[in-house]
């Protein structure tokens, strides 16, 4: 089964021809203004380097950065209204109330309350007030705004009222783009009213690029289906993304860390991606990233994302050598200038990559122009170099056991063969395109993350049931039961509230379900 | 370390106000995010005065002072969020039973989103807040409280929920009023705005905690001119404290109702095993066996990453963490050990055998 990989970054679109878990081709082509273009080369170049059938490949995984560069951007956003049910309460922060000023005036700064909203048992705070919700709804239409975010005090317990707005909005407004918050963001209702919004704002120009990925496709040949890459790293078709640009997010950093574990064939590893400046240390835990446990800002926006956990220290191929029998390295970085600046590519700067040329480990530029250093103080900066990767992926890995490390980027060079504190030190193959292999081996994702009553003596009970939701939610997503596994449970007892209420976690995945040739 | 005194907050003090009380919540005391978007917002506003702070001692003794919070579930609030007329109501509430002219708001508690909260609510009353507290951090039970301690009633205390509905208790001995708060909570959905502890100036001069937002804000201040980079012994002599480990979670026991949960952590320079004991906050760090702090002492668990506070239902398995104590803002007389110690939440002190 022949699986296509694409990633779309600012710089490069990279391409992947995987079977199981073989890379069979793998190319580059630069990205384009208009995505799809980027992505004809590419899979062209595929094409004549692996000279594959497009009628034998079974899916297409894309991963893109498109629509966070969008929001970071502030262009090609809707005009959006967000719209919540809590009233009386959450008045005095109303909907818009901590974004960016300009950014709210980008997508029209429409924020209204209406009635409503939930208890965390599920009762209501008000009721529904239909005639006050459609009159918001024509001052939003009247304001400009063509996409609706949807928000509910403690939707993630009881969604009515949003279902209802998004049922009054269909038939008012046929064929308005509907964000709902339960469906997007976790408990909080700020940042998953934030989640939804951006969601919302994004909504048009999802509508264009999904379009315009389909018809990429299905124009190099290939009739597959067309799955994007999320946040966790799982996949959602098409007409799912169309609905939920949001959850691309994150994809790059996850698409990138899976990606070079499969490749070295690590499930539980650490990933250390150096850079021209900077070194970022990452955990995958069953093959996925440890997510970090404090909530992101997204251009400036507070939502409620789980983003990878990932920790950065200020070495790269390019960081400055200061002077002295052990000298600084980092974190001034002669950066993307490189192939310049650096002694053994004609350059007047020191730098990390000249130090790993003059200990022999790397063979790039003039090894003659760094001969004159002095092989003691090259030894003691390198160690100085390892010592602190070895000290951030201490700081990042799970128990005090050695683990893997899988070394990318382009100034791997200077991780050594023997790390302190990794069991075995990794460099893949095809690490330049570890985010396309990324995206072309995802998995389908499902989550349960709710408000549960545990009373004494069930809390297996209680977890079996989110469990299975877990499962029946991933199954639902489009993975082939019996391959759908749980891969964390977190359990939070919330304090002051009577009735053992605790709040629960689950998230399963499973193979993507391809018809009947994935047995 | 002392800290300059602090004349009023406007919106410039609210990120210093929130990273100190962060601090001071060891662990605990809620999200605070919540408080300073409120406290900001009402700051910014166009025409909005700054929040005049003054010392007990600055005010006539007999003039009436009542502090105001809210109480209940961290995510309650973080979904239902909070009204600072909710806030001025229960005060109006106590003001109307105990007679008299409010001349200022105290702050219950100085760790964690309380201590935020008083200042809105002097804000929205349009009178000065008092520079101190009731506690000198975050706890979980009214009968840790200064005046409590001092024999002082907590009621009349008024309790008001999200729709406006109000609880006025106007007798009530600290177990009642602790059941009655955590019922009343209940009863408006897990969380409500509270006003409590009315008395007097004088009476905070000899019982209260002083200057503790004053030294709030400047542990804030402090605490955000840290370096991200700085190792973590810098980083807590930075703010007057101390770093007591750093490590890894090992283990995390969640807590089972009243019963403390624990986080082990594998101490990454000793190996010793550091045992935090936790409720709501962090309680209690013993390494190796012995207890080498406790409450009422504050405890700051940072993150590996940006150095950010790290709150006792953030912590995951496998996460690094520096742990710092930071000095008791309150000499609490010995003999109320058993309330704000270890024991009262449980905990034994240990020492090596």
């Amino acid at each position: 089964m022949l699986r296509l990989g694409i990633d779309v970054g600012g710089t490069n679109t990279d391409a992947v021809l995987i079977d199981g878990q073989l890379v069979l081709a793998a190319t580059k082509a630069p990205t384009t203004s208009d995505v799809t273009t980027g992505i004809v080369t590419a899979i062209g170049r595929l094409r004549e380097e692996a000279g594959f059938d497009p009628a034998d490949v079974a899916a297409v995984m894309i991963g893109t950065t498109h629509f966070i560069n969008a929001l970071v951007e502030g262009s090609r956003l809707a005009p959006t209204a967000a719209i919540r049910f809590g009233l009386p309460a959450t008045s005095a922060l109303p909907p818009l109330v901590d974004w960016p000023a300009a950014l709210s005036k980008t997508i029209g700064g429409h924020s209204y309350l209406c009635h409503g909203g939930h208890e965390y048992d599920g009762s209501r705070i008000a009721d529904l007030d239909e005639q006050e919700f459609r009159d918001v709804l024509d001052k939003a239409v009247q304001g400009g705004a063509r996409s609706f975010a949807i928000s509910s005090v403690f939707s993630p317990v009881n969604a009515e009222f949003e279902l209802r707005a998004a049922e009054i909005i269909a038939e008012q407004l046929p064929g308005a783009p509907v964000s709902l918050s339960h469906e997007i963001g976790r408990m909080g209702l700020l940042g998953r009213e934030n989640a939804t919004i951006i969601n919302a704002a994004l909504r048009e120009l999802a509508e264009n690029v999904t379009t315009g990925l389909t018809e990429t496709v299905l124009g190099a040949g290939i009739q597959a289906p067309v799955f994007l890459s999320q946040n966790d790293g799982t996949l959602m078709d098409v007409d799912h993304a169309r609905r939920y640009p949001v959850a691309t997010f994150a994809s790059g950093p996850t698409n990138s860390m899976r990606g070079a574990a499969f490749l070295s064939e690590q499930s539980s590893c650490a990933v250390v991606d150096i850079g021209g400046t900077t070194t970022d240390v990452g955990i995958l835990q069953n093959g996925f990233p440890r997510e970090a446990s404090t909530d992101v800002a997204v251009a400036g926006i507070q939502t409620n994302f789980r983003m990878p956990d990932v920790l950065s220290v200020g070495i790269g191929g390019g960081s400055h050598v200061g002077s002295g029998p052990i000298p600084e390295v980092g974190p001034q970085s002669v950066g993307y200038r490189l192939t310049q600046q650096a002694l053994v590519f004609g350059g007047d700067q020191l730098t990390a990559t000249d130090l790993a040329v003059a200990a022999g480990r790397a063979d790039i530029g003039d090894a003659a122009r760094v001969a004159h250093l002095d092989p003691a103080v090259v030894r003691a900066a390198l160690d100085g170099v390892a010592g602190r990767i070895a000290e951030v992926v201490d700081r990042m890995r799970l128990s005090a056991e050695p683990i893997p490390v899988v070394a990318v980027g382009g100034g791997s060079i200077l991780v050594p063969e023997q790390l302190d504190g990794a069991s075995v030190v990794v460099r893949p193959e095809h690490y330049a395109v570890a985010n396309a292999i990324g995206a072309a081996i995802a998995e389908v994702g499902g989550e349960v993350d709710r408000v549960f009553s545990v009373e004494p003596g069930r809390r297996d009970a209680v977890l079996d049931e989110a469990r299975q939701e877990a499962v029946d939610r991933t199954v639902a997503a489009g993975a082939r039961p019996g391959s759908v596994r749980v891969v964390d449970i977190e359990e939070v007892p919330l304090a002051y509230l009577p009735g053992n209420a605790t709040r629960i976690r689950v998230k399963a995945v499973g193979e993507l379900s391809l018809g009947g040739n994935d047995a | 370390m002392s800290y300059d005194v602090l004349r009023a907050i406007s919106a410039e003090h609210v990120d210093a106000l929130a990273s100190g009380a962060t601090l001071l919540g060891s662990g605990g005391g809620g999200d605070v995010a919540l408080g300073a978007l409120l406290l900001r917002r009402m700051l910014e506003r166009e025409g909005a005065e700054p929040v005049p702070v003054i010392a007990s001692d600055e005010l006539p003794v007999d003039a009436l002072v009542v502090h105001a919070g809210v109480g209940g579930a961290p995510d309650v609030l973080a979904e239902r969020l909070v009204d600072p007329d909710d806030c001025a109501r229960a005060v109006e509430a106590v003001v109307a039973q105990t007679g008299g002219r409010l001349a200022a708001v105290g702050v219950i508690e100085i760790g964690g989103l309380n201590a935020l909260m008083g200042v809105i609510a002097a804000a929205r009353l349009g009178v000065p807040v008092i520079d101190g507290d009731l506690m000198g951090r975050a706890f979980p039970r009214l009968d840790q409280a200064t005046l409590t301690v001092a024999g002082h009633p907590i009621a009349p205390m008024a309790l008001v929920g999200p729709l406006g509905d109000t609880v006025l208790v106007t007798r009530s001995s600290a177990a009642a009023a602790q059941a009655l708060m955590v019922s009343s909570a209940a009863a408006f959905g897990g969380a409500a705005t509270l006003a409590m502890f009315p008395t007097t100036a004088g009476t905070l001069v000899e019982h209260g905690v002083r200057r503790s937002l004053s030294v709030c804000v400047g542990l804030g201040r402090a605490f955000l001119a840290v370096d991200a980079d700085a190792p973590a012994t810098v980083a807590a002599e930075q703010i007057g404290g101390r770093l007591l480990c750093e490590g890894r979670v090992d283990q995390v026991r969640p807590r089972e109702g009243r019963v403390p949960g624990s986080i082990t952590l594998i101490d990454r320079h000793t190996g010793g095993v550091v045992r935090v004991d936790h409720l709501e906050e962090y309680l209690a760090v013993t390494i190796d066996g012995r207890t080498v702090v406790s409450a009422p002492e504050v405890i700051v668990a940072l993150d590996h990453r940006a150095r950010c506070p790290i709150r006792t239902d953030e912590v995951r398995l496998g996460q690094s963490l520096a742990l710092a104590t930071l000095p008791a803002l309150h000499d609490w007389p010995s003999e109320v050990a058993a309330a704000v110690g270890p024991a009262g939440f449980g905990l034994r002190v240990e020492e090596p055998a």
